[in-house]
């Protein structure tokens, strides 16, 4: 049934049909006015619906060109010469910006999450200033967006980690520029704070509609480099009745959110929460929203505790290692780990 | 097809006349014409005046009917198409190769299903790195940004930093390159689209032998179906076995071999099982199991569906991260 194709009402699609209209051919042959009257609708619906169905003729007849590639395509060649330049955004910890391949990428969905307590929040907020690095520095000299959905961004923290990265800037521009003392870091903490762009949501309504409209607002700062979403999961765990509805839900946020980012080449990172999964007779700890969840995701960072020490792991990602480093949360910010094993483990 | 009187312009002989006596028998449409009794409608036909135009009517309303089947194929026609396309294209590793009776066959819909991290990705990158090196042109639809040209750079054979070899290498990579298109697709309308278009493009490019398109991956499909499905209605559940035809179709018309990623869910006694519900199970030929012990290094493959091969039949594919 090619009509079922169209992205159109079920009631105008059962009306289609009842005319008589089961193929797109039968409905692109016909015109505006006969149409309209035959399903009775209204004459601009009826152009729309035409409109649904010619498209896909019109390709017919123009499908005459040398072109073998489908609008929209790209080969791997080019997405391999345009990986060289896409930068990432480090997480000023250099084990794991090397676990990472250099950083968070650009164009991916990265999901991280871990257990109460172990630096999410506070790698969500590093990450939001870190975005605003200049590009003289080797950042991407981005903005950032932060969705809050538990409550947990503290903005004096905020000012505490903007000012240790701008003085960490001036560090690294004394030691390279020595002799060009006119290289100042012309930033403030002030106007980092600026460049993050903060939504609180309280229902998962919310939620879902600010994801809708972040394409527009995108669309409007062109130079936002990251979205946070602090945490995903909050408001889908609490009273969740009906569980299809949920999966349903967050299989299309998650769509959403990896158009996002690969229109717009943006990093997107989302925070989870954990659970425990009945798995061959033992609890084990997953993350939260469930199996269809985990698959909405380009990377997955899990976040632990070994002995005294956070580690972060990489659990999926198409291209990097198995892998997992140490870091540690300072009053800075995010930083290497202070043990004596400095080296990484590759599992 | 349309209601009869639209096909008036086009052909002369459904004239209003025509029309009126198919209204006597309540008929307005392709649909009701083909459930209705044609000798019926002859005998009354006769009855009527100008009987030869009526007649003449009906026989043209049948030759369009009969020129919009496909056309009618006898066992050894079918063996002979078989033999000269139906071709099996291996997947790169020969673990997989050996487990599903010499790899991915031409014409038939095979189905990666498993858990998160169990390699669908890695194989479905495989798959393509191998197909484009033999000389033919790879279509990847891709949901999860999860295409890592970097990672099909490395499985071609040459190491990831390219920029240091040689130009012989660099050019030999491009060409292999050049041969896998990737499409960023985040609704299943798009994809819809986009396979249309690729069976118009086909259809249209009948005879042209180089760059023929032999592998068509979508990583995955169940993200792009599951926000649709058991919605208000059965549109979900249309959507997806429309899907499904529409790729078994282009796979057996124009000689490809279709690839596709599908992910578990929790089942009702604790067990996981494959995602898109009982409808779905029927529509992919092959229907393959990855998984991944904890941690580990070693991804297991066992057989869940195949025409050829007994159902769990398990392989242990050789350590994918080198």
């Amino acid at each position: 049934m090619e009509i079922g194709m169209l992205p159109i009402s079920a009631s105008k699609r059962g009306k289609l049909l009842a005319a008589g209209y089961t193929t797109l051919h039968s409905i692109a042959t016909t015109s505006i006015t006969h149409l309209a009257t035959d399903i009775e609708v209204s004459e601009s619906e009826a152009l729309e619906i035409l409109n649904f169905a010619t498209r896909n003729s019109a390709l017919e007849r123009s499908s005459g060109s040398n072109t073998n590639v489908i609008q929209g395509g790209q080969t791997a060649w080019d997405m391999l010469n345009e990986e060289r330049f896409s930068s990432s955004i480090t997480t000023s910890c250099a084990d794991l910006d090397n676990i990472l391949g250099g950083g968070i990428n650009c164009k991916e969905v990265t999901e991280i999450g871990g257990v109460p307590g172990i630096g999410k929040t506070q790698i969500g907020i590093q990450l939001a200033v870190n975005v605003q690095i200049p590009l003289d520095y080797g950042g991407l000299g981005g903005k950032a967006i932060y969705i809050d959905t538990e409550g947990s961004f503290m903005v004096e923290r905020v000012l505490q980690i903007a000012e240790a990265c701008i003085e960490d800037m001036s560090e690294y521009s004394h030691h390279f520029h020595k002799d060009n003392q006119a290289y100042g870091v012309k930033m403030h903490p002030n106007s980092i704070l600026e460049n993050i762009f903060y939504f609180r949501v309280c229902s998962y309504t919310e939620q879902i509609a600010l994801v809708n409209y972040l394409d527009k607002f995108v669309t409007e700062h062109k130079d936002v480099k990251i979205i946070i979403i602090d945490s995903v999961t909050f408001h889908f765990r609490q009273d969740f009745e009906d569980m299809a509805l949920r999966t349903r839900l967050l299989g299309e946020m998650s769509l959403k959110l990896m158009k996002l980012a690969k229109n717009f080449s943006l990093a997107v990172v989302m925070l989870n929460q954990v659970t425990t999964k009945h798995v061959e007779g033992s609890f084990q700890l997953t993350l939260a929203l469930g199996d269809s969840w985990s698959h909405s995701c380009t990377n997955r960072i899990i976040l632990y505790w070994n002995g005294d020490e956070r580690h972060a792991y990489i659990d999926k990602s198409p291209s990097l290692k198995s892998a997992s480093a140490p870091y540690s949360v300072t009053s800075r910010g995010i930083r290497n780990s202070t043990s004596s094993s400095k080296r990484i483990k590759m599992v | 097809m349309a209601p009869l009187n639209s096909l008036e312009k086009e052909y002369p002989l459904i004239d209003s006349n025509f029309q009126i006596f198919c209204a006597s028998h309540a008929i307005y449409s392709v649909e009701d014409f083909l459930l209705h009794d044609i000798d019926a409608l002859f005998t009354s036909a006769t009855n009527c005046s100008s009987s030869q135009k009526l007649n003449q009517g009906i026989h043209q309303l049948l030759s369009i009917i009969d020129a919009l089947h496909p056309p009618l194929l006898n066992g050894l026609q079918l063996v002979e198409d078989a033999r000269q396309n139906k071709h099996v294209f291996s997947t790169g590793c020969q673990g997989i190769d050996a487990l599903i009776g010499g790899g991915l066959r031409v014409g038939q819909l095979t189905e990666l299903v498993g858990p998160s991290s169990s390699g669908k990705t890695q194989v479905c990158l495989m798959s393509a790195s191998t197909v484009a090196k033999h000389n033919c042109s790879v279509i990847y639809l891709d949901t999860g940004n999860s295409f890592s040209p970097q990672r099909v750079a490395h499985f071609i054979g040459q190491s990831s930093d390219y920029v240091s070899g040689n130009q012989a290498d660099r050019r030999l990579l491009q060409n292999v390159l050049d041969r896998i298109i990737c499409y960023p697709v985040f609704d299943v309308y798009q994809m819809f689209d986009l396979l249309h278009q690729l069976k118009n493009n086909l259809r249209s490019k009948i005879g042209k032998s180089d760059r023929h398109v032999k592998l068509l991956i979508v990583d995955s499909i169940s993200s792009l179906i599951t926000p649709i499905l058991r919605g208000s209605g059965p549109q979900g559940h249309t959507l997806m076995i429309s899907a499904g035809f529409l790729l078994k179709q282009l796979a057996h018309e124009h000689n490809i071999t279709v690839l596709v990623t599908n992910h578990v869910v929790g089942g009702d006694d604790g067990n996981s099982k494959p995602a898109l519900g009982e409808s779905w199970k029927s529509v992919p030929h092959v229907r393959l199991l990855l998984s991944r012990d904890c941690g580990g290094k070693v991804c297991n493959m066992s057989i869940i569906k195949h025409p050829a091969m007994a159902s769990g039949r398990t392989a242990t594919s050789v350590r994918l991260f080198v």
